[in-house]
């Protein structure tokens, strides 16, 4: 019997090794490993996560103008060739390219560009605010957005906003300006309460776009596949199938990528991107992302309510030390709150004029009264290296005399505390919406109305219960600024403040690290998109 | 008689849809006190109060808790088990995908379990306080003790990164990726049904080292089993008595201990299997399989009551299934019972 079982056992392993030999990628597919568990839908204006976005933004939905991969604060153009503003600023023609077609040939149209946009308004999703907070309304959306032919795209504005601000934030590589199938969409669409959905239901799971890949397959926690459009009107995409695989564990995807079983690892642990580091195969990209992690101090609280107080939070933050221990391929130290790379940043340095100072803590702790120190409680997420940065935190905040508390939790019961404004402070993390000051001091600076009751749940500076008047009023100048100038030096002036008074103490700009194989070529990668068609091998 | 049969099938049945449905309330009050937003999950940390509100009112969230349970049960009577919101397709959809690829790993595990357990824990018994007794001790509590995630680790490491022995996570090579159809969702199967020797040994090479280290943790428990079974058999007289009869040693081991055990152990080996088709959350993150396991628990994780009711149903009605299958296991084999 035990003979007979080895060998059965010894046949196996022949077999097997014969059978597991294939290794290697196909040569005209890009396989990535990812962790696809976030993503819930594939409509564009429905997208609210950044697996997702990435995916469809550019890649299966090209948008109308784009972002200059070498800086992202340049715009170019996209699916429209050209733009212009009416002399008074309150109308925006866009002229699309004519060869624009959809995967099965159907020609695209300024009819369904402008389809695209109204829909996302009416949809309602977190997108639409990308439209509404420049003006446009579900009420008035039919008017305010129209098809006057074939290839004109007509915007009626209801304020003079700069063209290139309204490009950057509202019309470049984002999840709105694409252009979805009118006939697919009204053809599709579910009623229900006399209410259409616009074709949301039917394209969650199989988007028709103009873009250089359609999705071919999409099964949930275990693999998408995109395809190329053969009559898509840009360079012909290089590899002729994208495939993302599932692959949540860390270390699987090294073993993955050493083996050559994948070609690009998304989500690697900084131990596993380090041990990767000697590996000639392998190249390891680090992109700066739009993104910052910061401490939220909510102002409503009597202690933290005193600017000197925040302040002195400023100092417990060793960034050097950080920049060596924990954020080697995970961020850029900066307290400043808008990212670098975006239009109007501080340049590095003027972005990151703190150093951990324990005297200065003191003193201003000193100077706000409460020289004996307090007690306060940091909510965080358990997820990454939030729980590694939150101790140090801590332990520089012990030596002033402040007991921070920890607690960690899910990310998304984080977000609810937050959104509830139920934390004293909170460790988290915003990605700016487009590469322009403006996204940032929008959301994290200005606050139209700091009452409880006005549940401005999506605007962190309302979440922490600050406002200041005089900032409300430079961001909206800055905003009808025509002059990039004077528009620059007035986002300058806020971040000054905000530096030194805001109630956030940020601590680093996202870095996002891609392990590659050699093999691989183009495969370009920016801040708020990666571009699966330059991708060759 | 008969008539008594039928009213015993009916108590039955009673039984059964009233342990479903107390499961199933149970699970959906408690996942619904659970901190986690379902709403939040889905629109996103960034997103505004109006959307918040529209979103978790197109969900029915905002109805009363009684209300969204009695909908979700008269919805699932009818067989429509509505949309997973964490993964954004049909709950349907998603587990003839997740469940089929949990119960091939299982079956796999299972079989590796038994076909190595039972045999070791017979030889265990039969050379009590032997090396072989102290060898099955040891492995079996290797098996009992080591983590399957960082077993899964070691295997990938050793068999497939350094021997290249077996095939890496995921349920196929990417090359062999949409080469065959789906039929019954087991790749194997699938494979067969098309013929297509290549993507057979491919999905074998695959799955062969997540359900070896699955099956080492039941081949522990069963061997164990079998051992102290066996043990307890052979002590009995009428084992002496066979053998005074002139039967040689194993013959009386075969023909009579082992026969005699075989009820026992068909429930240990039941309850071993239903264990491993609820997926193991760990063993499917490592090698990045998508099964059963590891959807309960992201779906757990995102308050998604629709996709978790759903699982625990499915989990449910297999504990009752092999229940079942067992009590007619039994009857083929204990001839007492006929």
């Amino acid at each position: 019997m035990v003979r007979a079982f080895c060998a059965a056992f010894a046949s196996m392993v022949l077999l097997l090794s014969g059978g597991g030999a294939q290794a290697g990628t196909p040569r005209d597919a890009l396989v990535i490993a990812w962790n696809l568990d976030a993503l819930i839908t594939f409509d564009p204006p429905q997208i609210g996560e950044v697996n997702g976005n990435d995916i469809i933004v550019g890649n299966v939905c090209s948008t109308l103008a784009q972002y200059d991969p070498k800086d992202s604060s340049k715009i170019l153009p996209g699916m429209a060739e050209s733009w212009s503003s009416s002399p008074d600023g309150l109308t925006l023609t866009f002229k699309l390219r004519s060869d624009l077609k959809f995967p099965d040939g159907t020609p695209a149209t300024a009819e369904d560009a402008a389809w695209s946009l109204q829909r996302a308004v009416l949809l309602g999703y977190f997108s639409s605010a990308t439209l509404t907070q420049w003006g446009f309304n579900k009420e008035e959306i039919a008017d305010q957005i129209q098809a006057a032919d074939a290839t004109t795209l007509v915007l009626k504005l209801t304020k003079p906003y700069p063209a290139p601000l309204l490009l950057s934030a509202a019309f470049a590589n984002n999840n709105v300006a694409v252009i979805m199938s009118k006939a697919v969409g009204t053809k599709n669409a579910k009623i229900t309460d006399g209410k259409s959905d616009l074709g949301n239901a039917f394209f969650k799971t199989a988007p028709v776009c103009v873009g250089p890949y359609h999705v071919a397959r999409w099964d949930a926690n275990d693999v998408v596949i995109l395809e190329r459009n053969e009559n898509y009107y840009g360079p012909r995409p290089g590899l002729k199938r994208i495939i993302i695989r599932h692959v949540p564990e860390s270390s699987a995807q090294r073993l993955l990528l050493e083996k050559g079983d994948i070609d690009v690892a998304r989500l690697l642990s900084t131990d596993d991107l380090k041990a990767l580091e000697p590996n000639k195969d392998i190249r390891i990209e680090q992109t700066l992302m739009q993104q910052m992690a910061y401490m939220a101090l909510n102002t409503n609280d009597p202690i933290l309510g005193n600017p000197k107080v925040r302040e002195a939070f400023r100092y417990l933050i060793d960034y050097d030390g950080l920049t060596n221990t924990i954020l080697p391929y995970k961020g850029v130290p900066r307290a400043d709150l808008v990212p670098e790379g975006a239009f109007a940043a501080l340049d590095r340095k003027e972005g990151q004029p703190f150093s951990l100072d324990l005297a200065k803590a003191k003193q201003l702790l000193t100077e706000a009264g409460y020289a004996d120190g307090f007690s306060k409680k940091m909510i965080l997420s358990a997820n990454d290296i939030n729980p590694a940065i939150a101790q140090h935190i801590a332990t520089n905040a012990a030596k002033v005399g402040i007991k921070l508390e920890l607690e960690q939790m899910a990310d998304a019961n984080l977000f609810t505390r937050g959104r509830n404004r139920d934390f004293e402070v909170q460790l988290v993390g915003w990605g700016a919406g487009y590469p322009d000051a403006d996204a940032m001091v929008s959301r994290h600076a200005a606050d139209p109305d700091p009452r409880a009751e006005a549940k401005l749940v999506g605007y962190p500076v309302w979440r922490t219960g600050w406002q200041n008047l005089d900032i409300n009023a430079k961001a909206e100048a800055a905003r009808l600024e025509q002059d990039p100038a004077k528009r620059a030096a007035i986002y300058k002036d806020i971040q000054e403040f905000m530096l030194h008074n805001g109630p956030m103490a940020y601590i680093y700009q996202n870095i996002r690290p891609i392990a590659v194989r050699s093999s691989v070529k183009g495969f370009e990668i920016a801040p708020f998109f990666v571009d699966y068609a330059s991708a060759s091998k | 008689m008969r008539l008594a049969g039928l009213k015993g099938v009916v108590r039955q049945a009673g039984s059964v849809a009233a342990t479903l449905l107390g499961l199933l309330a149970l699970t959906f009050f408690i996942g619904r006190m659970l901190p986690n937003d379902p709403v939040l999950a889905i629109v996103g940390d960034q997103a505004d109060q109006s959307t918040y509100d529209m979103v978790r009112h197109q969900l029915g969230l905002d109805k009363p808790l009684y209300v969204q349970f009695f909908l979700y049960i008269r919805a699932m009577l009818s067989g429509d088990f509505g949309d997973a919101l964490f993964t954004g397709h049909r709950v349907a959809d998603d587990l003839m995908k997740v469940f089929p690829a949990t119960v091939e790993l299982a079956t796999f595990a299972i079989i590796i379990g038994v076909g190595i357990g039972v045999p070791l824990g017979i030889l265990a018994a039969v050379y009590r306080g032997s090396l072989i007794d102290h060898v099955a001790r040891v492995v079996g509590l290797l098996g009992y003790s080591s983590p399957a995630f960082w077993l899964g680790l070691m295997g990938l490491i050793l068999f497939y990164a350094t021997l290249g022995w077996v095939g890496g996570p995921g349920r196929l090579d990417v090359a062999y990726m949409d080469s065959i159809d789906t039929h019954t969702g087991f790749m194997t199967i699938d494979a067969l049904w098309e013929g297509d020797m290549e993507v057979f040994w491919n999905a074998v090479s695959h799955i062969i080292l997540p359900a070896s280290i699955l099956g080492y943790g039941s081949m522990a428990y069963i061997s164990r089993m079998t051992r102290s079974f066996m043990l307890e058999q052979m002590a009995q007289e009428y084992m002496v008595a066979a053998r005074a009869k002139g039967l040689s040693g194993w013959a009386a081991i075969r023909r009579h201990a082992f026969r005699n055990i075989l009820v026992q152990l068909v429930t240990v080996i039941a309850l071993a299997y239903a264990f491993l088709l609820e997926g193991a959350v760990l063993t499917e993150t490592v090698f990045a399989w998508p099964g059963f396991g590891h959807y309960l628990v992201a779906g757990l994780l995102a308050g998604d009551m629709n996709a978790v009711l759903a699982c625990v149903l499915i989990v449910g009605i297999i504990f009752i299934a092999l229940n079942l299958l067992t009590d007619l296991l039994y009857r083929l084999m204990d001839p007492r019972t006929r």
